[in-house]
């Protein structure tokens, strides 16, 4: 096939836009395997951003496919044959395998994209170039209303292939009138499309905003007292950015470039999207206090992934819960006090395994008050409060039954045993490093203190496990 | 004869000591409702029942829909038994001391100073007295300014009287039956639970 040389390059007969000479090209993933079906892939980010690398005018056609403005290009790149193959060798380089082809419209580049070798350039007569194309191509390319049952959107097919209707060229042939009456609007669409005709204007995708702020520093800061102020400056704008857009930060991440040319990163994730620039700042500052940089800082930069603003709506026959910002803050508050894992909610786990649990992370959830799951006049569950870890104790045992027990810690329960139930045999998960196989008893102490202790019996030795309170 | 001392004292606004459910001494005390926005008090030695009585003030606030807190100073809670005891794991948030009664107790200010909980209790009972007695009584003042005038019930839980409000409540455990249990054999005895006997103090 003839490629035009850039030269002969005329505006595009028929183009509903009327627009001036414009080229478009398409991105196509998938290589030579035509026969895959289509729509079952997304698109993936990669070939957005190569196709961003050549122009910020792009739209994701469908699946598979991205449609690139490359009009104006010739200027930086050369003629077109030389702007595919710089796409083609780009998108090699990212390891991805995609097919390029170039028209003056989108649809015929899409069309060429679909159906002709991996790099495809047309810049004269689209309609010959589409020709000998199948017309099936056409059925991905129909912007047709949801619900549409498979019969009804194969129908027009179906009856061009009744006519022997087996290429776009055929379709483009056939009077336009005669179509309409015998396959109505829909069957005129898919002849326009078949001459490469666009239905639409090319609306590019908005670029996704980027809310981020960066400062560079006259002189180092090495404290978070000044920090702090650095932070307040960039947060405000930040934070008036979020609300403009209804939006809040779900995410925070903080780079600190430092002196010694490292950077100091940390990045936090919140439970709720919040924009307030003054909880954003002691969140951050609380998390500096736990992982402070090394060095001093150079330059700051804050970047925030944006999340739609939630909708906090109040009851008013239950009690207000606190607000996300100020749970955050309290849980970040108080992991810098005590320590990141020792704060939050505790978890039952289906385990045998004695006292286990686990620590989740402490949220608000709006639920209405429930209704009491226990017989308020049964009687209430024994609570043990648990020694943690288990403490060693030395036990005097007769016949195997413990009559006294001695804790070396200081204020532990102690003393002889005065009524003692047991033992109760327990073991398990004895292929795991977190094993167990101990017998316990329940033990009445004279001192008054009513305790459970075990035996270890792999070790022999006698721990306190709770006391009963 | 309990009732109509019970009704004198409450007629004459004296110091009301009211010993509650007498024949049921396994039961929790059915008048103990702490107020909210003042500080109140468990305390009693161990195997006394304070925190069983504590876990169902707990069970009894998330039940309402409200958010509690537990400030364990010697991460004592087992999560298992405040199960049963109907506790909403989920709207408990526990902070796990390992033993610093001072760390637990700025803990227990941020979370009072913060606000929104029904419900914040500081576990004490296994500091040891003479810790907790060196903190100055202007500490305890503090905390109840904090929770004045709030929604929120702040708690303690020691083994002997530390401090509460003008308007709060001490609830004293005491169990002089000790345990209960069934069996008789060697090996058929069985734990069954405590025997504790509550006393409420109130200032009125």
């Amino acid at each position: 096939m003839r490629v035009p040389s850039y030269d002969d390059l005329t505006p595009q007969r028929g183009s509903v836009v009327g627009a001036p000479t414009t080229l478009f090209a398409c991105l196509y993933e998938g290589g030579d395997d035509v026969a895959m079906s289509l729509g079952d892939v997304r698109v993936t980010p990669p070939a957005v951003a190569i196709a961003r690398e050549f122009s910020p005018r792009i739209a994701v056609a469908g699946p598979r496919m991205v449609i690139v403005d490359v009009s104006g290009l010739g200027r930086l790149i050369g003629a077109p044959p030389v702007i595919a193959a710089e796409i083609d060798r780009a998108a090699r380089q990212a390891g991805i395998d995609v097919r390029v082809a170039m028209a003056p419209t989108q649809t015929a580049a899409r069309l060429l994209a679909i159906g002709c070798p991996p790099r495809m350039v047309v810049t004269g007569d689209v309609a010959a170039a589409l020709a000998p194309l199948p017309v099936t191509l056409l059925c991905e390319l129909e912007a047709l209303p949801g619900g549409l049952s498979p019969r009804d959107r194969a129908r027009p097919f179906d009856t061009l292939s009744r006519w022997g209707i087996a290429t776009l060229g055929d379709l483009a042939a056939l009077p336009p009138a005669a179509l309409s009456s015998r396959l109505g609007r829909r069957g005129v669409a898919l002849q326009r499309l078949a001459r490469g005709w666009d239905p639409r204007p090319f609306v590019p995708d908005a670029d996704p905003p980027r809310y981020r702020e960066r400062l560079e520093l006259e002189w180092p800061i090495d404290a978070l007292e000044p920090l702090s102020f650095v932070l307040a400056r960039l947060l405000d704008p930040l934070s008036a950015a979020l609300e403009r857009a209804d939006r809040g930060a779900a995410a925070v991440r903080l780079d600190l470039r430092l002196v010694d040319r490292s950077t100091h990163a940390r990045v936090l994730q919140l439970p709720a999207a919040i924009r307030d620039a003054r909880v954003l700042r002691t969140l951050l500052l609380l998390d500096l206090e736990s992982h402070p940089p090394r060095a001093a800082i150079d330059v700051v930069a804050i970047e925030t992934d944006p999340a739609p603003a939630r909708i906090t709506q109040f009851s008013l026959l239950e009690r207000a819960l606190p607000s996300a910002e100020t749970v955050t803050t309290l849980l970040a508050r108080l992991r810098a006090l005590t320590g990141e894992a020792r704060v939050g909610s505790a978890g039952l786990v289906d385990t045998h395994e004695p006292g286990a649990f686990e620590m989740r992370a402490f949220g608000v959830t709006a639920r209405g008050a429930q209704a009491a799951d226990r017989d308020a006049a049964s009687p209430p569950a024994v609570t043990l409060r648990r020694s943690r870890p288990p403490a060693a104790i030395r036990v005097r045992a007769d016949g195997g039954r413990p009559v006294h027990v001695a804790s070396p810690r200081r204020g532990q329960p102690s003393g002889a045993v005065i009524d003692a139930a047991g033992p109760w045999r327990t073991s398990g998960s004895w292929w795991q490093r977190t094993r167990w196989n101990r017998d316990e008893w329940d033990v009445a102490l004279a001192g008054g203190a009513i305790c459970r202790i075990f035996r270890d019996r792999d070790t022999g030795r006698w721990f306190m496990d709770g006391v009963y309170d | 004869m309990q009732a109509a001392l019970e009704s004198l004292l409450r007629a004459r606004k004296l110091d009301v000591t009211l010993t509650s459910a007498a024949g049921r001494t396994d039961a929790p005390p059915a008048r103990f409702a702490p107020r909210r926005g003042h500080l109140s008090e468990a305390i009693g030695a161990p195997s006394t029942g304070r925190t069983t009585v504590v876990l169902q003030a707990i069970a009894a606030a998330t039940a309402r829909g409200e958010l509690a807190a537990l400030v364990d100073a010697c991460d004592a809670l087992d999560p298992a038994s405040a199960a049963a005891a109907g506790v909403d794991l989920a709207r408990l948030l526990w902070v796990r001391e390992t033993g610093d009664a001072a760390r637990a107790l700025k803990a227990f200010s941020l979370i009072l100073q913060a606000g929104g909980f029904g419900l914040v209790a500081l576990d004490l009972a296994d500091v040891a007295p003479a810790t907790v007695r060196r903190f100055p009584w202007t500490t305890w003042m503090r905390v109840a300014r904090i929770v004045e005038g709030s929604d929120t019930v702040a708690l303690l839980v020691a083994g002997e009287r530390v401090a509460r409000s003008p308007a709060g409540v001490t609830i004293a455990l005491e169990s002089p039956a000790g345990a209960r249990w069934s069996g008789t054999g060697p090996r058929a005895r069985v734990f069954r639970g405590l025997a504790t006997s509550p006393r409420i103090v109130r200032a009125h």
